[in-house]
């Protein structure tokens, strides 16, 4: 059953009532209606930010999470544990997505004040992703309109009253690293890296974030130290990729002449030795040679040109009868 | 639109910069609209929630939104959680708000974070909340790097706003 909801059986006109996701609403009615021959009793609840209206059906209210409206000590409770030193944020998205879906549901004001906090806390660490981000947007709205509805004051000094909590004056937000939110019983069986067979440079896809906040992920995932020591790591000997060097066999002698450097592509042909005093060869043409020209005849009749087309059918000879 | 008003005499070169960085920031106009006075009866430090709802004489159309813009200090409010430093005070999705120069001595010397903070302001006035990110104008005014920061939004917080300007004017 969701916090603040065992007095819910006692709904008046009036009241005021937080619908989960949605804010506080306000009581405009409870009536009986005739739905599908059915009669059932309905809650109709306003919302108080923009008037929006929805009707529940009176058994099912406690079941969907509606709940009265925060007390003043709630409220102390809610910055009592925003003041509270938490460094411990769930690092596996879809564990911290379910947990945070029920908080939003079901956790009363003080979930949303954990999801304030803990997206907080792990936006000390990475920028947070755009779902995250509108999930922390959405949570701080709510548990402002809450703390507003709560206190009786505006929603601006409700909000400020929460920062000032979260962002104490006068003092920066303190940068974390992943190591701070290793959690203690990960290690429990003191297996190394080099007992397991694994020297740590698998490249398995993070199970962290996934695919299409990869990009956004993917900078940050293990945090600065890992990354830090990566980078320096790879300034101090540069990783070549692709087919290693060859080994050269006929490397020069020490002191010897360094060897010509190698030229690719074909070797050039031998020029034939030149003999003095001869005249300079025709440069040569290009292109086919010539037909060599039949040689003529004095005196006979020049030949006839060559008919083209298909030659004529030879007549069949002529029989006598 | 928003509509700068003076409570004290100001440079106008400087307001015109102002009004040019607030129209980047929103993508909507932006004037000097005058002065207004100061209401009797409200003494130094100025109380900004009483001073929003007591000054007169401000001209607007329904959906513009009222930057009044003073030198003299505001008074710090009292929350149930501390004492919160207010350099600027505007309410959630309402037409008003105000910031002070304090503790700079004048608009040229401390534009940016003066510009920084009337964002702050008017952002709020379009609903959006405090920031996470340190470089965003919606980060809590109250931290030492607020006023280190370029009048900017980030990413989420002026796609926020651009969404809720163009629910305005629908």
């Amino acid at each position: 059953m969701p916090e603040g909801s065992a007095s819910l059986q006692q709904l008046a006109v009036g009241d005021r009532v937080v619908y989960p996701n949605q804010g506080v609403c306000r009581v405009t009615a409870i009536d009986a209606k005739e739905v599908a021959g059915q009669k059932l009793v309905f809650v109709t609840m306003r919302r108080e930010e923009d008037g929006a209206v929805v009707m529940v059906p009176q058994a099912k209210v406690v079941t969907i999470g509606v709940r009265k409206v925060a007390s003043p000590e709630d409220v102390k409770s809610v910055f009592a544990f925003l003041r509270s030193d938490s460094d411990k944020a769930d690092l596996d998205w879809k564990q911290r997505a379910r947990t945070n879906l029920d908080r939003m549901t079901q956790g009363g004001i003080l979930g949303l004040a954990e999801v304030v906090k803990d997206l907080q806390v792990l936006s000390e660490l990475r920028p947070l992703p755009t779902k995250e981000r509108e999930l922390y947007d959405n949570a701080r709205h709510l548990l402002v309109s809450e703390v507003a509805a709560a206190l009786g004051t505006a929603e601006v000094n409700a909000e400020d009253a929460i920062d000032i909590v979260l962002f104490p004056p006068g003092r920066e937000r303190p940068k974390r690293t992943a190591a701070e939110f290793a959690r203690g019983d990960e290690d429990d069986l003191g297996l190394e890296g080099d007992l397991l067979g694994l020297d740590g440079d698998l490249d398995l896809p993070s199970d962290e974030e996934p695919a299409s906040e990869s990009d956004e992920e993917s900078s940050s995932e293990e945090g600065g130290e890992e990354s830090e020591e990566k980078e320096s790591a790879e300034e101090s000997a540069p990783k070549k990729r692709g087919r290693p060097p060859k080994a050269k066999a006929d490397a020069p002698a020490a002191g010897g002449e360094p060897a010509a450097p190698k030229k690719r592509g074909r070797p050039p042909k031998p020029k034939p030795p030149e003999v003095e005093g001869a005249a300079p060869a025709a440069p040569k043409k290009r292109g086919r040679p010539p037909k060599p020209k039949p040689p003529e005849v004095e005196g006979a009749p020049p030949a006839a040109p060559k008919k083209r087309g298909r030659p004529p059918k030879a007549k069949p000879a002529e029989s006598e009868d | 639109m928003i509509r700068v008003v003076t409570l004290d005499p100001f440079d106008d070169k400087q307001l015109a910069k102002l009004n040019r960085t607030l129209y980047t920031a929103f993508g909507v106009g932006s004037e000097h609209s005058g002065s207004a006075e100061v209401p009797a009866g409200i003494g130094d430090p100025l109380d900004a929630e009483k001073l929003l709802d007591q000054v007169k004489g401000i001209r607007a159309y329904q959906d513009d939104k009222v930057l009044l813009l003073t030198s003299r200090k505001l008074k710090e409010r009292e929350l149930p959680s501390g004492v919160a430093p207010t350099q600027g005070f505007a309410r959630q999705g309402k037409d008003r708000a105000v910031i002070t120069l304090q503790p700079h001595k004048d608009l040229e010397a401390a534009f940016k974070p003066v510009a920084r903070q009337a964002l702050h302001q008017l952002g709020h006035l379009w609903e959006l909340h405090h920031c996470l990110d340190p470089r965003c104008s919606m980060y809590p005014p109250w931290t030492p790097s607020f006023s280190q920061g370029e009048p900017i939004f980030c990413t989420f917080c002026r796609e926020k706003s651009e969404q809720k300007i163009r629910l305005a004017k629908s």
